[in-house]
């Protein structure tokens, strides 16, 4: 028996030391990076653990709400670095959940627009760092719907559209949406708004093919589906692929959003924090991300360097007129109970 | 001797520890779960309610729960359909030829079911190899509509599961004593009544069985229905996953999940009890 216990006990023991030794020895310089998926280029941070020597542990998300679940289970800790929406910075914030930012230490926080600043979820930036914006509307495969006839949310319950459309498989941006159309409030806490909202998608699900969230556009690429929802980053990507996509802002008003980078209360790397933080805000940085990933950079400074082809193009950096209507989803609270019993009920509700 | 009891007590220690911990303490936290109520900053509040089972019963819910059960019957029954068969000459094949096929069925499963379920996406796709294939041959002129539509998910179901009903089948077929079926021969009964009064009751154990493996994961599989349903065919995986994650409604996805254990466990005494009438009849 003893000698049974030795033989387990003592490679146990080492491999127990070993994992100590070397997560005391990693704990100096590294952060752990938590961001939504194809949101950050590899490259980008190659380049920083080059520069700066700081490991990044790079874990990956595709909800808002899957993030904050997990920031909030773990109390605030395990993370150094997240980038909620702005209405969950908002949320979190309120809870607790954020640490305040040292802005004296992000030496590029002056790069950043005045107008992307100082927003509503946050005022003067207490909790969060824009890091990219964008916009949820249409997208069409013009090579079989001609792209002069969308202009609205609506028009993807056309009838022809039978088995072409894509919804996000996200209860907010759904929606909002059929909000829209309504011509009532995408951010609606009143229940008989939202149930409205649910007998007008009701008619809308003939035409949906599926709900995806997770890389929208390649059910487009591939050709499973002809229109319907998009970021306009992913948007913007299908068409670096494939010319015959068209983006296009609704003119009930597309959805907007802002997502933020945010250090959890409890993060243990709050100084490679804010040096990650400072590194994505320098301009040559925040460039190189808008010109991969295809999100409009809040970065002044970088948007000055951008290639004069980016810089117009109307998908990733809308004008005016394109942006009427649009609006920012803001923190419902509890009504996103009733939102998501009305999701259940449409996915099943045939 | 005090050396194999003791290794004895340590394994079972071990494996009663590993249960208790890793089994029992989280399945006893999710059904204290669902007693409790919702709570926006905190998942959960400590305040005792029966609500959360009350909302199951609510029309939105069941017309969940019985759709998933519609989907996870309709593949359990084509899972009998190519399974019996299959089981029953597999059973009849030579030996050699026997365990290859057996290995053949049994190989898949070493291949993550989530890996596989993306390679059958590539194959239902409408540019994907079985419409190729049909386009090719001439077969169809346009493009099938497979995938993301309750066919998918129905073929993606059987694929996986296929296994789970071929094996109790098999074991079962396999013990079939051909002195009943030669009994029967003799007695006058053609081949459709020997397979229908003598066949299907012998075989009956293994057909709930392979039922239950296949009916009870089947509504579950929220990734299945996610990944070649296009989302659209909630299963109750789904709707348990959407409850802990999106509305981070705990305590009713986990009302949810001790619903769907009840049943399960419903099914398996249902089971037990079929299985002694068989055996019952059988003596006599």
């Amino acid at each position: 028996m003893n000698r049974i216990l030795f033989k387990i006990a003592v490679p146990a023991v080492f491999i127990l030391l070993s994992l100590c030794i070397a997560s005391i020895a990693a704990a100096k310089q590294e952060v752990y990076f938590y961001n939504w998926s194809e949101y950050l280029p590899e490259e980008v941070i190659r380049q920083f653990t080059k520069e700066t020597g700081i490991k990044v542990i790079y874990t990956t998300y595709d909800s808002n709400e899957a993030m904050y679940a997990k920031i909030r289970l773990l109390d605030g800790k395990g993370y150094d670095l997240v980038v909620p929406s702005g209405y969950f910075v908002n949320k979190m914030g309120r809870e607790g959940l954020l640490r305040e930012i040292d802005k004296s230490r992000l030496n590029n926080f002056k790069n950043l627009d005045a107008q992307h600043t100082d927003r509503p979820f946050d005022p003067g930036n207490r909790y969060s760092i824009p890091y990219l914006w964008g916009s949820t509307g249409i997208i069409v495969n013009s090579a079989e719907i001609d792209p002069e006839t969308v202009r609205s949310w609506a028009d993807l319950w056309k009838p022809e559209f039978k088995g072409k459309v894509l919804l996000l498989n996200d209860v907010r941006d759904v929606f909002f949406m059929s909000l829209r159309v309504l011509g009532l409030s995408g951010n609606t806490t009143n229940p008989d708004e939202i149930q409205q909202a649910y007998d007008k998608l009701v008619q809308l699900m003939p035409n949906v093919r599926l709900f995806n969230s997770d890389t929208p556009r390649v059910p487009y690429i591939t050709g499973e589906v002809s229109i319907g929802q998009i970021w306009n980053g992913e948007a913007f990507m299908a068409a670096e692929e494939n010319e015959k996509f068209v983006y296009i802002y609704p003119t009930e008003g597309a959805i907007l959003w802002m997502d933020n980078l945010v250090i959890p209360k409890r993060a243990e790397n709050v100084d490679n924090a804010h040096a990650l933080i400072d590194f994505l805000l320098r301009p040559d940085i925040a460039r190189a991300i808008c010109e991969e990933i295809g999100y409009a950079s809040p970065n002044r400074e970088a948007v000055k360097l951008l290639d004069k082809d980016i810089r117009n193009n109307r998908t990733i950096y809308p004008t005016k007129e394109d942006l009427a209507g649009a609006d920012f989803q803001v923190d419902i609270g509890e009504a996103i109970v009733i939102y998501e019993s009305w999701w259940e009920k449409l996915k099943t509700g045939r | 001797m005090t050396e194999k009891s003791l290794f004895k007590t340590a394994t079972i220690g071990l494996t009663g520890a590993w249960l208790g911990f890793f089994v029992l303490i989280p399945n006893v936290m999710i059904l204290a779960t669902s007693f409790l109520q919702r709570d926006e900053a905190a998942f959960v509040r400590l305040d005792f309610t029966l609500e959360n089972y009350r909302r199951i019963l609510d029309p939105v819910y069941l017309q969940v729960f019985g759709h998933s059960a519609a989907m996870a019957l309709v593949a359990t029954m084509v899972c009998l359909a190519l399974g019996y068969p299959f089981a029953y000459a597999l059973a009849r094949t030579r030996p050699g030829l026997r365990h290859l096929l057996l290995l053949l069925v049994i190989i898949p499963f070493w291949t993550n079911s989530l890996i596989r379920t993306y390679a059958i996406r590539s194959l239902l796709a409408t540019q994907g190899v079985l419409n190729k294939l049909l386009l090719f041959t001439g077969i169809i002129d346009e493009p099938l509509r497979l995938l993301y539509t309750g066919t998918a998910v129905t073929i993606g179901l059987v694929y996986i599961l296929f296994p789970f009903m071929v094996l109790p089948l098999f074991a079962v077929i396999e013990k079939l004593d051909t002195r009943l079926l030669e009994a029967s021969a003799d007695l006058g009964a053609g081949r459709f009544q020997t397979f229908v009064r003598v066949i299907i009751p012998l075989t009956m154990p293994g057909i709930i069985a392979g039922g239950l493996l296949v009916f009870l994961p089947a509504l579950g599989m929220f990734y299945v229905s996610d990944l070649l349903g296009g989302a659209k065919d909630l299963l109750i995986g789904n709707f348990i996953k959407n409850q802990f994650l999106d509305a981070r409604d705990w305590p009713f996805g986990a009302a949810a999940s001790v619903t769907m254990t009840l049943i399960m466990a419903l099914m398996l005494i249902a089971y037990f009890f079929s299985i002694r009438k068989i055996g019952k009849k059988e003596i006599r």
